[in-house]
């Protein structure tokens, strides 16, 4: 069936088919009516499910954590300063090898307040060891909170599901929505051995002696090893039902372009706009979307990057002292294997808007300029 | 040999490495013999965090989560409602936190989760300060101790906070103190817990030797002249906060008595002394005061519910 | 499970996350400890104060187990007679009761007393023991010592002869002792216990020295114990005391006890201030005289059981102090004019009481109907001149009550003089395990070292005040107008009750409190007694403290 929904409702759907037996969370903008539907659906029944109604983000994550070690499949949702709140637990979930999924609606962060969308809030949690997955439509968000159920249940690690404020979480849009019972096929209900039982206890989180410690962290990189080939596993698995997939990346019109251009997010689509734009006028210019930002798709990346002349990364956000994010991952991905000129550009920040012509402006300044700044570019600021 | 006093049945083993004459340990030994098998503990940063024993071992015989130094209450609403979604809805969920994870860093979820009513037992095991990191003061640290944080020159000035007052005002089904020095009452209001639904609080007096400068071996002493001088009344809150109800057969023991036994107070002046004496008093006025208001309340029980 | 902490060798063999596998019983906490508590039963004080040595503790802790009959069999290991010594003995193990410190003594005589009694009730408590070995016992004396000497020697194995001089047995208990304090069908069937409990023969009417020789006795028997007490009430040695009206206390009780009619005095006085001359200034108020003791110390003095003379006070027995006859005539319309002399009390004398001395030219004149003596009793030794003596008395060799003569020997009032029945049947009880020595060429014990605890001992914190629970007794009034017994003895209730105020001190009485509040669960609880498992004990001697009877001890590691 086919509905109209905002990205936020595309979220809640994906939960509902997911079969989520718990889920807590706390309201923030603009994530909120992600959980105020949940909050409805659970209340009439369409979902069989507890809603925790906490008093913190910080309480939303442990409350799914606590759900989470007793075996059941468990979901919460955030945004921008909440997430922020959540940072110790984000590290708590994953130490305790939790499959939770969890939606952040990137928004960017204070003071000063604002609510408007950037990726400061999720790639901070880079190192937690959450796998992260960005989404560009709300077919895709739909889609992917089932896929990271799936995920997270074979690896045994949490996964983020990451999308833009507005202008997907408050974006309406043609959604194709997956029925529960169809779900089941694909992603049918959690079971697990290492949980809370009593008759069969453990106790789970004690010390753990510098012995021991550097062992458990070794299996959580393995684990996140792992799930670079399960994301595409499960993705393919996902198309087999459902005709829909979306790869760790997504590589827009690359073969034999001279630039190309990284995004993420929304600004995926809107730079097709000006890549069908620009081969129309002949120039070769391509884009490769990334998806799975953790565990970091290398191979994808460098598959696609080093047949370029050029890259050029969009970053909507920033590492302070630093650069773009993507930037850095994109060149540590690339080092050593390919001499392509990679040239960083910030944009957006703060959900200012990145228009077509944006997009437009950086792919003319990353072809023309004889000696571009390399590692940043700020992009629109009033100078 | 007599039938035992309280249950055989032994859910924590030994060879924890708590501290020698932990009261701690005890309170936990009591509330699983009275709990029973069918329990599942969350416990947060506090000194059972490294008493039940290095992984992958541990000394209980029960399912144990660890969580975030503040987030007792929330982890165990989860661990409920999750072991209830899998069908499970004989497991009694305790969160087991220590003063600091309750008075103080976990107020907030555990404020949330007794709002809520969660489904779960929270105890806190009071041991008046920050043990496990070595002595520093809580507000749970009562006037005038010495902690690591309040020296003697600046020992601490302020009351221990009145987390019953705070519990009761969440109007949950059951509060209780309980000392490790009374262990048929202790198990008596766990197993009494056990058996009502919703958020219980129970708190736990559990002296601890290292912290307080005593010798272990008056560890259960200290805990029973506490209840005996007044210090910490054994009390229960029923009838969602409204009907309290103070234990009062005991033979009466010196404040001064209480406070003299312990390396923590030795630096008191005997005018401070004579200042504590006379606010536990004052709060023990308060308490009998709000147990005979509480008696004529209409609508509520005039009988005693069981004991 | 758990004897070793688990190593990894590689990740692969961890769980993926930290989640236990194993519990922590391979971590031996026990090399923690520094001072090592051990179970250390000591004596309760109440033992020492007996001179029997009942395990007083231990049949109290049965009684409140339910276990009367355990509680009973514990006493007839130190006591054959409990139902007796239950009413008249001046309970010195109540003036080490522990409790005393606390509120007051245990009511031990009054527990002792019930069970003694609970025995007539449930007759197969007793059980009669076979005279299993060849060697035969003569016992001349059916008073204390000689019952009980009879009773342990049959316990024993051995055919035992009371030879009695009376009708019946019961010596002192049966002549000297007042009905209302020990009725005789208590009395009867006290000894009746004793006589079946084991091969006792029994010949009435039989004195040494009169019936038979102690060399008779020695022919047919293989071991002789002479227990025949202080029979002669000592004489005042003044003039008139054989005057009509002048009488021994002993003989006009052994009157009354045998029913005899005797001659009531108006005005009686009686001379004397120990246990005797309360017996008779009691009995005679329950034939109708007005009575006064004289004593010539003060009441601090009097050797009396302390309950006795109250209860003579609450009778109307009234006292005159620091006086002493001395003369007696006959004075007008029959009566006797008794003249005393006053005392005042000098320095001490070797008993530590203070000496009387005479207050010079101070007499007093007192005209009565009759005289009681009642200032002690002395030994008959007839028959027994080949008996080594002292002081008129029989002299033991040993605390065991062995003679001078090979075979012979003897225990009771005969030996120490004026005693009590509770010492008495101590020695009966001594000398019979020495003649079971004897019998095989044993060595004698060496004396038995006792470690006592005291109030400081006790952690009070797990008692509460609670009044000492008194016998019932009917009124002062009724118990004047009759020889009913004064005091009815415990029920039930009461006797839990008041079994419940015992400390149990020094000897564990599975009260669970190491076992529970052990925080390392190093304490276990086994069928009949705890263990400490020193794989995990830490030492933190909480047990030891909260052992409300100390009966956990320490040492040093090591040491």
């Amino acid at each position: 069936m086919k509905k109209v929904i905002m990205g936020n409702h595309a979220v809640s759907y994906g939960v509902k088919a997911s079969g989520v037996k718990v889920i807590s969370a706390y309201p923030i903008t603009p994530q909120t009516q992600i959980v105020e539907l949940l909050s409805e659906m659970c209340a009439n029944g369409e979902i069989d499910a507890k809603f925790i109604k906490v008093e913190s983000e910080h309480s939303a994550l442990t409350a799914v954590v606590g759900a989470s070690a007793a075996g059941v499949r468990a979901f919460t949702a955030t945004s921008s300063q909440g997430l922020l709140l959540m940072h110790e637990i984000l590290h708590w979930a994953v130490g305790a090898r939790l499959p939770i999924v969890l939606t952040n609606v990137n928004r960017s962060v204070g003071p000063p307040w604002s609510i408007w969308t950037d990726q400061n809030d999720s790639l901070s949690q880079r190192d937690t060891g959450w796998l992260q997955l960005y989404c560009e439509s709300n077919q895709e968000t739909q889609d992917t909170i089932v896929q990271a159920f799936k995920i997270a249940e074979t690896v045994r690690l949490p996964v983020m599901l990451v999308l833009d404020a507005f202008f997907l979480s408050h974006t309406y849009e043609i959604v194709d929505i997956l029925e529960p019972n169809d779900v089941k096929k694909f992603l049918p209900p959690y079971e697990t051995d290492i949980r809370i039982d009593v008759e069969h206890p453990h106790a789970f989180g004690n010390l753990a002696g510098p012995d021991t410690y550097f062992e458990l962290r070794f299996m959580i990189q393995k684990a996140m090893e792992e799930a670079r080939d399960v994301v595409k596993k499960v993705d393919a698995e996902f198309k087999e039902h459902f005709g829909r997939g979306y790869g760790v990346v997504q590589p827009y019109r690359c073969d034999d372009a001279d630039l190309i251009l990284v995004t993420s997010g929304t600004i995926a689509s809107t730079s097709r706009v000006i890549i069908d734009e620009m081969r129309d006028e002949g120039i070769k210019i391509g884009s490769l979307k990334i998806r799975l930002f953790r565990p970091f798709p290398f191979d994808e990346v460098y598959e696609v990057l080093s047949k370029a002349k050029k890259v050029a990364v969009i970053d909507r956000n920033i590492s302070f002292g630093h650069h773009g994010i993507f930037f850095q991952e994109i060149k540590s991905a690339l080092y050593g294997r390919t001499d392509v000129p990679i040239i960083g550009y910030i944009v957006g920040i703060g959900g200012r808007d990145v228009t077509p012509k944006v997009i437009r402006e950086i792919a003319e300044k990353a072809l023309n300029d004889e000696n571009p700044e390399r590692d940043i570019n700020w992009i629109g600021v009033k100078m | 040999m007599k039938p035992a006093r309280i249950p055989e049945e032994e859910y924590m083993t030994s060879g924890h490495v708590a501290c020698q004459g932990c009261g701690a340990t005890q309170a936990m030994r009591f509330a699983l013999k009275a709990l029973g098998p069918k329990t599942a503990l969350v416990i947060p940063a506090c000194c059972w965090s490294v008493i039940d024993g290095p992984f992958p071992h541990s000394s209980l015989r029960v399912p144990l989560f660890h969580t975030a130094f503040e987030a007792a209450a929330s982890t165990a609403s989860g661990l409920k409602a999750g072991l209830e979604m899998r069908g499970d809805t004989e497991t009694t969920v305790m969160a087991w936190a220590g003063d600091g994870g309750t008075f103080d860093i976990g107020i907030q979820s555990l404020s949330g989760a007794a709002e809520r009513n969660e489904d779960i037992i929270y105890t806190c095991y009071d041991n008046e300060a920050y043990m496990n990191t070595g002595i520093q003061r809580s507000s749970s640290t009562p006037v005038g101790a010495w902690t690591t944080t309040t020296p003697v020159a600046h020992y601490k000035k302020r009351p221990k906070k009145k987390i019953i007052d705070i519990m009761a005002a969440h109007s949950i089904p059951y509060i209780a103190t309980a000392s490790v020095a009374f262990p048929e009452d202790f198990i008596r209001k766990f197993k009494k817990a056990k058996e009502i639904k919703g958020t219980r609080f129970i708190h736990v007096f559990a002296p601890c030797p290292t912290g307080w400068k005593l010798p272990p071996e008056l560890s259960v002493a200290m805990a029973r002249q506490a209840v005996t001088s007044k210090v910490f009344p054994l009390l229960e809150v029923t009838e969602h906060g409204k009907r309290w109800k103070v234990w009062k057969d005991f033979e009466p023991t010196p404040v001064r008595d209480y406070i003299k036994a312990q390396g923590r107070f030795r630096h008191l002046k005997d005018e401070e002394i004579k200042a504590i004496e006379e606010e536990v008093e004052n709060n023990w006025q308060l308490l009998l005061a709000r147990e005979q208001m509480s008696m004529n309340l209409p609508g509520l029980n005039k009988e005693d519910d069981d004991s | 499970m758990g004897d070793k902490k688990i190593e990894f060798g590689s990740y692969k063999e961890m769980p993926m996350c930290a989640m236990s596998v194993d519990d922590m019983l391979w971590n031996h906490t026990g090399s923690w400890r520094n001072v090592r508590p051990y179970y250390d039963p000591k004596t309760s004080p109440c033992r020492t104060g007996c001179p029997a040595g009942e395990d007083i503790q231990r049949y109290i802790f049965l009684v409140t187990e339910k276990h009367y009959k355990e509680g009973w069999e514990t006493i007839m290991r130190s006591n054959p007679m409990p139902s007796v010594t239950g009413r008249v003995c001046f309970h010195p193990c109540m003036d080490k009761c522990t409790r005393g410190d606390y509120d007051q003594a245990v009511n031990i005589p009054a527990i002792e007393r019930a069970l003694g009694d609970m025995a007539f009730e449930n007759y197969d408590w007793i059980v009669k023991t076979k005279a299993s070995k060849k060697q035969k016992v003569a016992v001349v004396g059916g008073g204390p010592a000689g019952l009980s000497c009879a009773y342990y020697a049959a316990k024993l194995g051995y055919a035992v002869t009371i030879f009695e001089k009376e009708k019946a047995l019961g010596g002192v208990l049966r002549w000297g002792i007042p009905e209302y304090r020990l009725p005789n069908d208590v009395l009867d069937k006290a000894v009746k216990v004793i006589l079946d409990s084991g091969e006792i023969d029994v010949k009435t009417e039989q004195a040494i020295g009169r019936d038979f020789s102690l060399e008779d006795l020695k022919k047919k028997y293989d071991a002789v114990f002479i227990g025949i007490g202080l029979s002669r009430s000592r004489s005042l040695g003044i003039d008139g005391e054989n005057m009509e009206g002048v009488e021994a206390g002993l003989e006009f009780l052994k009157s009354i006890n045998s029913g005899k009619k005797v001659s009531q005095g108006k005005e009686v006085v009686v001379i004397g201030g120990g246990n005797t001359a309360m017996d008779v200034a009691r009995t005679a108020r329950r034939i109708g005289s007005n009575v006064t003791v004289v004593y010539r110390r003060t009441m601090n003095e009097m050797p009396a059981i302390r309950d006795e003379i109250e209860e003579a006070e609450r009778e109307g027995v009234r006292f005159r102090f620091l006086a002493t006859p001395a003369s007696i005539a006959r004075g007008k319309g029959g009566k006797l004019s008794v003249v005393f002399q006053e005392m005042q009390l000098g320095e001490p004398d070797e008993s530590g009481r203070r000496r009387p001395v005479p207050v010079e030219g101070k007499t007093f004149t007192m005209d009565v109907d009759k005289l009681f003596t009642a200032i002690g009793e002395e030994a008959v030794l007839d028959g027994l001149d080949s008996v080594e003596q002292e002081w008129s008395l029989i002299k033991a060799a040993s605390r065991f009550g062995d003679t001078n003569i090979d075979g012979v020997f003897a225990g009771g009032d005969v030996v120490t003089g004026a005693a009590s029945v509770v010492e008495a049947v101590a020695a009966g009880r001594a000398a019979a395990e020495k003649i079971d020595r004897y019998f095989d060429g044993k060595e004698d014990p060496a004396p038995e070292e006792v470690r006592t605890v005291g109030f400081k001992d006790m952690n009070t914190a797990y008692f509460t005040h609670a009044k000492r629970n008194e016998v019932p007794r009917i009124s002062p009034e009724e118990a004047l107008s009759s020889f009913d017994e004064i005091y009815r003895g415990f029920d039930m209730a009461l006797l839990h009750r008041e079994a419940d105020r015992c400390f149990s001190c020094g000897v564990c009485n599975y009260c669970d409190n190491c076992w529970i509040f052990c925080p390392d669960v190093a304490i276990s609880r086994g069928e009949n007694e705890y263990e400490i498992n020193y794989d995990y004990c830490k030492g933190c001697l909480v047990c030891v403290t909260e052992c409300p009877r100390s009966v956990i001890s320490t040492r040093e590691e090591g040491k």
